[in-house]
């Protein structure tokens, strides 16, 4: 008998958007593509395992068992369940909720893979998220690194009926998206400014809504079905409908649907969908490019990122817009191409999506800002993609985050990117092969340059990690790199602060033998030949981080409730929910 | 009953009951001056309730102890009541029995002719409509948004009590060791602590304080006269706020003057979910009904390679629902009466369990008038029993009366605490109540009592 290679991806049936997007009165499903594996009963795979355990039930329903085909491959048990007139019955399937979570966890997680080009692992030591698509009576969804785990609520809705957050794909890939970038970046749970914990969301949020548009059929029938019903199967579609007004108010664009209309009130609801970032108001010349850094509500991470959700998203309605006017040429007022239209969407999102993704790896460790982000976000492409004229992707971005008062934190080169390193750095004694994989080798070599690379010598600092990656750009050709990030933390009085040259400002009120930890870090990107081509750090001894910084952690509560032991993300969706915030320096 | 006004209380007794975690002070003011005997003491009675007793009290024998002090120290007349909030250990000694037996029952039969409470607990806060008062449409219009927002408040805190009764039915899942080890001893114990002092209230509470004299729903700046009742004393309210005085505050930093509303009745709307969501809970407590009625479940055993992952998940749901009843407690805490007494030339602060959100109208809007006000308070009943969050700093650091020197002139400051070690918070994370750090000001600036080591009550008796 001649082996037959194993499938290397499988289709499953997910809901495509959540269960009040409808077509026909049919809940709208799709297939999503992921990697295929050997599923145990959970399902449980190499990467996920999940576990419907309800703690306010008390009850662990029976998991997701899928019978094997004989030609190797896992059927999808409710692909014909969703095809059916009426689908209802998907809704009220545990089993289907559990695939639907594990199916858009390996999706976005597969995403991200392809975008960086090698295996990502999860910030907690373990190789399986768990995830529990039923874990409490409550209308919440959070990643929690304790635990290891994804948990998703269910709640009673406006409307009487039971919303399950498991069901809603932004949710999914949003908490998803937590959980990723904590394997990453572990440091930007840290305690520190409202824009890192607002990029945390903020970013979660664009990779939630750019995943959308991976779903061709999906994004097609959501395009027809927002702007005329009367022509619901046409293959054409009027280019008066996909103005940047209509498409930023389309369904496409907001956060849980159906979360939203169920919470209609609750704060982070806007217009019906959880949240409609890309509606916020850009600023004019007029404007202090400080608006929003300064306003209260901007303080709460989850309205903070969406500063840059809005930029990032405007940046891409831009780019599809000058697609779709590039398909108008010649043809003014024809309807156009339904396909065609939907594809230079997928296109620009997915394009949009990857630079997004693997800008992380140039972005630096410890307290991010958003100009950093940005800055890395051109780098990264650049580096990849040397010439932008064609959809000029860097420079719609560039253009879309100062409208939101954000301006590249590289202000020395001319485009934004970061400047290469210029250091004088010896490699003498370090050895080529082993600096590209492992984190001693990386560590002696930052050791033996610490000068050159203004490290805090008198603080604790460690290599993380160091990830050799390929990346093929779109001229085939491939890209080498080895990105290490290394962290360093000083934990000292409040009183000492004065002892950095300049001086990092204590909060007042704070009390002189406070415990503060400081911390800073890099990103260093080696070429294919072992030489480092960019150093993005942050350092400790930076009054203009450092002060702002612990002067919000004071005022908003971190040094009276550092022992909470809760998620960081649960606890912020609480407060977000509530307004709750605290005057610390009253309290004994 | 004789006119009394111009007369003058010639001392104080604040007698503080011995209730475990609650506070119940009886306030007996002498008129030596008085021509009658029936009006040479008149009575205070602030608050009468407990959520837990010390080890080898019995609660229901000292909470009778207690009512039947009262009615012996009032000799039958009780003149005026005062409810800080609606929390058990607030309240519950108004509770009363059909057989007419109840501690309730007793402090009824002392016909107080006031009883004080906040606002929150006017009926008529309840009702979303408003009557029209005559004014132009758009002040109407925002009159009454306003208004249904304060009903929605009013609301949310039932919605409150709703979700306390849930989780406690809850943390009985969560505590079970059907195929597993239960949720950690000490935060069920936390968590049952405090959806119990925050589930529904005891209607007969609620009804009998009702009933029992002409109510006063009072909010900061209410102005009540009790000079025939209560001749020589002055009666001055600094919370709770109002929705619309609190706006005041939150407004004042705003670029969009709506804001405070929005997320307000976005708030409101919160826990209005949360109770709906917690009704769907207790149809799963009986056991009858689940998520999923038709699913299969695992009914004999758990699989092994679930079992770690179910246990951090019920951790962590104790987690998220002691976070829910911190805010339920803090939300009631926080429509605490703060009352100032004025006799004598001396001033007298019982600010119930009001926290510093409460605190913060009068602490910022007319901040220096108040400040002023508060500055030579003689009397200090410690807020929340002493926890970390109801003596805000500003307010502690302006009381004058504080002093290392016990023989201080001008009087030090009296404080006293009605608490219990143990019940409520722990020291790891800097919530213990009392917070250690405040006991030792208290204890190194100021004549400091505290119902802790007392059987039944300790004395603090003020002449002027």
């Amino acid at each position: 008998m001649i082996p037959v290679a194993k499938p290397r991806s499988r289709r499953l049936t997910v809901i495509a958007q959540d269960p009040s997007i409808r077509v026909d009165g049919r809940v709208l499903t799709t297939e999503v593509e992921i990697p295929a594996e050997e599923i145990a009963p959970g399902p449980r795979g190499y990467r996920v395992q999940v576990v419907d355990y309800d703690t306010s039930g008390g009850v662990l329903y029976q998991p997701m068992e899928y019978p094997q085909l004989q030609n190797g491959q896992y059927g999808d048990p409710f692909k014909e369940d969703a095809q059916r007139p009426t689908n209802e019955s998907l809704i009220a399937d545990p089993r289907f909720h559990q695939q639907n979570v594990y199916a858009i966890v390996m999706k976005t997680l597969a995403r991200f893979e392809f975008a960086l080009g090698r295996r990502i692992g999860w910030s907690f030591p373990g190789h399986q998220i768990n995830v529990a698509p039923h874990a409490f009576a409550d209308a919440n969804a959070f990643y929690s690194k304790r635990d290891q785990a994804l948990v998703f609520g269910y709640f009673k809705g406006l409307s009487g009926q039971v919303v399950f957050s498991c069901l809603s794909h932004d949710v999914v890939a949003h908490e998803t998206t937590h959980a990723i970038l904590d394997g990453l970046r572990n440091r930007y749970t840290d305690p520190s400014s409202p824009e890192q914990a607002g990029f945390h969301e903020g970013f979660a949020d664009v990779v939630a809504l750019l995943s959308v548009f991976s779903l061709t059929e999906v994004v097609a029938t959501l395009l027809q079905s927002g702007f005329d019903k009367e022509r619901n199967r046409s293959d054409l579609i009027s280019p008066e409908e996909l103005t940047i007004e209509k498409l930023r108010d389309s369904v496409l664009l907001g956060l849980a649907k159906q979360m939203g209309q169920e919470m209609e009130g609750v704060r982070g609801n806007r217009a019906h969908a959880l949240r409609r970032s890309v509606k916020l108001r850009p600023l004019t010349d007029k404007d202090d490019p400080k608006t929003y850094a300064k306003l209260e509500e901007f303080q709460e991470p989850h309205r903070r990122g969406e500063i840059l959700v809005a930029a990032m998203l405007n940046a891409f309605l831009q780019v599809w817009r000058t697609r779709i006017t590039q398909l108008e040429r010649g043809r003014p007022g024809a309807g156009l191409d339904l396909q065609m239209v939907v594809e230079q969407g997928t296109d620009s999102a997915n394009q949009l999506l990857t630079m997004a993704i693997r800008a992380l790896d140039y972005a630096p460790p410890t307290d991010l800002q958003f100009r950093d982000y940005l800055s890395a976000l051109i780098t990264a492409d650049k580096e990849l993609v040397p010439d932008d004229s064609k959809y000029e992707y860097r420079k719609t971005l560039l253009k879309s985050f100062r409208d939101y008062g954000i301006k590249p934190a590289s202000f020395n080169s001319a485009d934004g990117s970061w400047e290469a390193c210029n250091a004088q750095l010896t490699y003498d004694r370090s050895h080529f092969e082993s600096l590209l994989r492992d984190p001693d080798e990386v560590f002696r070599f930052i050791w033996e340059n610490r000068q050159a690379l203004k490290l805090e010598e008198h603080a604790y600092t460690k290599v993380t990690s160091v990830r050799p990656c390929l990346r093929i750009a779109p001229d085939g050709f491939a890209l080498r790199e080895t990105v290490a990030e290394y962290i360093q933390m000083v934990t000292l009085q409040a009183q000492e602060l004065q002892v950095f040259d300049p001086p990092i400002g204590k909060p007042e009120g704070m009390s002189p033998d406070e415990e503060v930890t400081l911390y800073g870090g890099g990103a260093l990107i080696f070429d294919e030949y072992g030489r480092l081509k960019y150093q993005v750090f942050n350092r400790i001894n930076n009054a203009s981080l450092q002060t702002p910084r612990l002067k919000y952690l004071w005022k908003y509560g971190y040094f009276a409730d550092k022992d909470d032991e809760q998620s960081v993300f649960a606890r912020l969706h609480l407060n977000r929910a509530l307004n709750l915030t605290t005057d610390a320096s009253e309290r004994f | 009953m004789a006119p009394t006004t111009g007369l003058k209380p010639t001392s104080l007794t604040i007698r503080a009951y011995q209730v475990g975690f609650g506070d119940c002070f009886l306030l007996t003011f002498e008129y030596a001056d008085a021509p009658r005997k029936a009006d040479k003491k008149r009575h205070i009675l602030i608050d009468f309730g407990t959520t837990g007793m010390p080890n080898n009290v019995d609660a229901d024998g000292q909470m009778m102890m207690v009512a039947r002090d009262i009615e012996d120290r009032c000799d039958g007349k009780l003149h005026v009541i005062v409810v800080s909030h609606r929390h058990k250990d607030h309240i519950s000694g108004f509770t009363t029995r059909e057989d007419g037996k109840g501690t309730g029952d007793v402090i009824a039969g002392l016909k107080p002719e006031i009883v004080i409470q906040p606002w929150t607990e006017d009926p008529k806060a309840k009702d979303p409509k408003k009557q029209s008062a005559g004014k132009s449409t758009t002040d109407e219009a925002l009159a009454q948004q306003e208004h249904s927002l304060e009903a929605q408040h009013v609301s949310a805190l039932s919605n409150m009590n709703a979700l306390s009764e849930a989780i406690q039915f809850e943390v009985s899942h969560l505590t079970s060791a059907k195929f597993m080890k239960g949720l950690r001893q000490d935060l069920a114990e936390q968590i049952r602590f405090l959806s119990d002092d925050n589930g529904v209230p005891n209607k007969s509470a609620v009804e009998n304080l009702a009933n029992m004299g002409k109510n006063h729903f009072v909010n900061y700046g209410y102005e009540l006269n009790l000079s025939r009742l209560l001749p020589g004393i002055d009666f001055r309210f600094l919370g709770p706020p109002t929705l619309k005085q609190h706006a005041e505050i939150k407004n004042q930093s705003a670029t969009d003057k709506n804001e405070f509303w929005m997320l307000q009745a976005a708030a409101q709307q919160f826990w209005s979910l949360q109770a709906a969501t917690a009704d769907m809970i207790g149809g799963f407590a009986s056991g009858n009904t689940r998520l999923f009625p038709n699913a299969d479940v695992f009914q004999d055993f758990f699989p092994t390679h679930n079992r770690w992952f179910i246990r951090q998940l019920r951790a962590l749901r104790g987690d998220q629902m002691l976070r829910l009843v911190r805010l339920l407690d803090r939300a009631m805490n926080n429509t605490s009466v703060i009352l100032l007494l004025e006799v004598g030339g001396k001033k007298l602060l019982f600010p119930g369990d009001a926290q510093i959100e409460n605190w913060e109208y009068a602490l910022h809007v007319d901040k220096d008038a108040n400040l002023k006000l508060l500055k030579d308070v003689y009397f200090y009943k410690v807020g929340h029993h002493g926890s970390r969050n109801a003596t805000p700093k500003t307010l502690w650091k302006n009381f004058a009366g504080k002093s290392v020197d016990k023989k201080k002139r001008g009087g030090r400051l009296q404080t006293l605490v009605s608490t219990m070690k143990g019940k409520h918070g722990h020291e790891k994370s800097h919530t213990e109540v009392p917070r250690t750090t405040l006991v030792t000001e208290l204890m190194n600036l100021s004549d400091y009592l505290t119902t802790e080591e007392s059987a039944l009550s300790i004395d603090l008796k003020l002449t002027f």
